[in-house]
């Protein structure tokens, strides 16, 4: 039999369309995939590992409680690692290749405002947990934070330098990023409208190791407390040389520095005097899902849990009830998320206003005496 | 005061550090003309082989430093044998860009072995301060600024007393003249690259303490040996260690007296204020002909 020209023509439109048929058809029956940009390699994989993990972990216990309405979902991963700009190609090739329903976004600000403008031209909701305000002020209707925003952050730390220290001096230290800058701003108009300037605002860069000089002129200006914004690594550098140079004050730090990639690194002595305001205290002894998600992750992965992490289970728990109320659609999971109030996760309330921020509260701790063991103070709550 | 002496002794520990990364660096460039990028990652190389034989082995701490110093002397060797030596008639950028590849795989390798955490190194000497008046000085950074002066004096007996030494500033000087003179020179080649690494090995095992381990930590020594290398004097030894005390002192001082803000402008700035005014350095460079 020979084949006419329009057979031919027939046979290759076939055989162009039915890949397309059976990829639309696998989209409707096949996993619900979920993109995540995140930094698994380079240095801030300290805590990039972290939220990998709790993805991980949300994506077999979605699944084993039955999926989205019978779906499972997959989360297709991609490595930021510690640039902006790999950040904005793993998004885009997720965004082209994979399609996904949802995206959860790393927790730096820096990356998160990088692909910000991408997320725009796909009108995916995504989540994020970079601090900084500047990501929420861009007005992106699509981005959802699950962290509090560093100006939350700052407010905390300046109420636990006032209320629990009760500061009359205050310095500040701040790394030099978005982060850090915003964090020491907040922080210093803060402790001015309660009519107790600070005495000194030092800064350092995201790559330096020595902060002497720094420390040094804090307590030249006399700092009562001193409140440190900071990132894992140089946050636990930080303390160290504090103690090393015999500091008596007080030190606040932020989160990032007693999250157990930092922890690890610091021994009982260092932690003297060190107090934190952290995104959430936790503490297995605390029961239920906290308990739960503490032991499972632990035993999972062979290391202690830390806020970050969490936020990303918590934040993938509410992309899964929204999925599960309103479908894939992405601008009707948009106006859900966007209508969230008070819902519980383990680690936080989460209420989105119109700026995308979900996070209000956090938790003063501090090391017991002589251990690495934190210990809950207070919950400052900014509601 | 007080402050001042503690900045002052924080400065010359970082700095001793940066010289002795920058004595490696010379010493590799006046032997063999190879301008090594991947300077820094020996350094880190050496902290990790710390790491490796006190985190990991639980050696004492003697054993510890000769395993960790060991290592680094096979290391310098290898790179001899695998890298320069493959490399060494190839054009200038070529031989650059071996380095800065060797660099990168360095780094990935460090990764691959002991993955992205930080690792806290401990000293000998760890948490122990001094006082000084009213100054706490760290004694692990006055111990720093000690082993680095007996490593000088040590180099200075190496390069003017032995016969190995002297044989290494020929072959510096002009390698034709120094195989003609029957001087063993791929043997004097070698032992440089061992040199440089066994002195990235010991800032490595002192730097590890003050810094922690982290693969990524390569880079900034990096460019703060060659700024010092800049300042002190391409190709000088005493240049090398002038430079490297500069930057290390700029650093904490201009942080601490300028700005925090700008502490990396002004060692750099002084690096591009020599690189227009006197670009030969604080020392200039005495060798003119290199074979």
């Amino acid at each position: 039999m020979r084949m006419t020209r329009k057979d031919f023509l027939k046979s290759m439109l076939a055989a162009t369309a039915l890949p397309a048929v059976g990829s639309a058809a696998a989209q409707q029956t096949g996993p619900i995939l979920i993109g995540a940009t995140v930094p698994i390699t380079g240095p801030l994989s300290l805590t990039g590992k972290q939220y990998f993990n709790s993805l991980t972990m949300v994506e077999e216990d979605i699944n084993k409680a039955g999926g989205i309405n019978g779906r499972n979902i997959k989360i297709v991963f991609e490595d930021t690692q510690a640039s902006n700009s790999t950040a904005v190609n793993a998004f885009v090739k997720l965004a082209q290749e994979t399609k996904p329903a949802f995206f959860f976004l790393s927790s730096y600000s820096t990356q998160n405002l990088a692909i910000a403008p991408e997320l725009s031209k796909v009108q995916i909701p995504a989540m994020y947990a970079g601090g900084a305000d500047a990501v929420a002020e861009g007005g992106n209707e699509w981005m959802f934070r699950i962290r509090p925003a560093d100006s939350v952050s700052a407010a905390g730390m300046v109420q636990c330098a006032l209320e629990v220290l009760k500061a009359k001096k205050p310095g500040i230290l701040y790394i030099q990023n978005d982060f850090g800058q915003g964090g020491a701003q907040t922080a210093a108009k803060r402790f001015e409208a309660a009519g107790i300037p600070v005495v000194g605002m030092e800064a350092y860069g995201q790559n330096d190791k020595d902060f002497s000089a720094q420390l040094l002129s804090l307590r030249g200006k006399d700092a009562d407390v001193i409140l440190i914004f900071d990132y894992p690594q140089d946050g636990a550098l930080v303390l160290r040389q504090a103690k090393l140079l015999g500091f008596k004050m007080p030190l606040v730090t932020s989160s990032a520095a007693l999250v157990p990639a930092a922890l690890q690194l610091l021994s009982p002595e260092d932690l003297e005097g060190v107090w934190g305001v952290v995104d959430t205290f936790m503490d297995a002894s605390a029961g239920g899902r906290m308990q739960d998600y503490v032991e499972r992750f632990k035993a999972k992965f062979g290391t202690d849990p830390d806020p970050y992490g969490l936020a990303y289970y918590d934040g993938a728990l509410l992309m899964a009830e929204a999925m599960r109320k309103v479908g894939t659609d992405p601008k009707a999971l948009r106006d859900w998320l966007a209508a969230v109030r008070d819902w519980r996760g383990i680690g936080h309330v989460y209420s989105y206003d119109a700026k995308g921020n979900g996070v209000r509260d956090l938790s003063v701790v501090k090391a017991k005496s002589g251990t690495k063991t934190l210990e809950f103070i207070q919950t400052v709550s900014l509601h | 005061m007080a402050d001042f002496i503690q900045l002052l002794v924080n400065g010359l520990a970082i700095g001793s550090v940066y010289a002795l990364a920058a004595i490696g660096f010379v010493i590799v460039y006046s032997a063999t003309g190879v301008v090594n990028f991947a300077a820094g990652q020996f350094v880190m190389f050496g902290t990790f082989a710390g790491v490796a034989m006190l985190v990991n082995a639980r050696l004492p701490w003697p054993f510890a430093y000769g395993a960790a110093l060991a290592v680094m002397a096979l290391f310098g060797a290898l790179f001899f044998l695998v890298v320069y030596l493959p490399l060494r008639r190839s054009s200038v950028v070529t031989i650059i860009i071996g380095t800065v590849a060797i660099s990168i795989t360095m780094q990935n390798a460090a990764l691959l072995t002991f993955g992205s955490w930080p690792f806290r190194l401990p000293s000998p000497v760890e948490g122990k301060t001094v006082a000084l008046g009213a100054a706490i000085i760290s004694t692990h950074a006055l111990a720093v600024v000690g082993v680095t002066a007996t490593m000088v004096a040590g180099l200075w007996l190496l390069f003017n007393r032995t016969t190995v030494g002297i044989g290494m500033r020929a072959v510096a000087q002009d390698i034709q003249a120094a195989r003609l003179m029957g001087l063993k020179v791929n043997r004097l080649l070698a032992l440089s690259w061992v040199l440089a690494a066994l002195l990235a090995g010991v800032a490595g095992l002192m730097l590890g303490p003050m810094w922690f381990a982290d693969v990524s930590m390569g880079d900034p020594i990096a460019l703060k040996a060659f700024a010092a290398t800049i300042i002190g004097g391409f190709g000088s030894l005493p240049g090398a260690i002038v430079g490297g005390l500069l930057v290390g002192l700029s650093e904490v001082l201009g942080a601490s007296y300028i700005s925090s803000a700008y502490k990396d402008l002004i060692s750099f700035g002084i690096m591009i204020v020599f690189l227009l005014v006197r670009p030969q350095g604080v020392f200039g460079e005495k060798i003119q002909d290199r074979g």
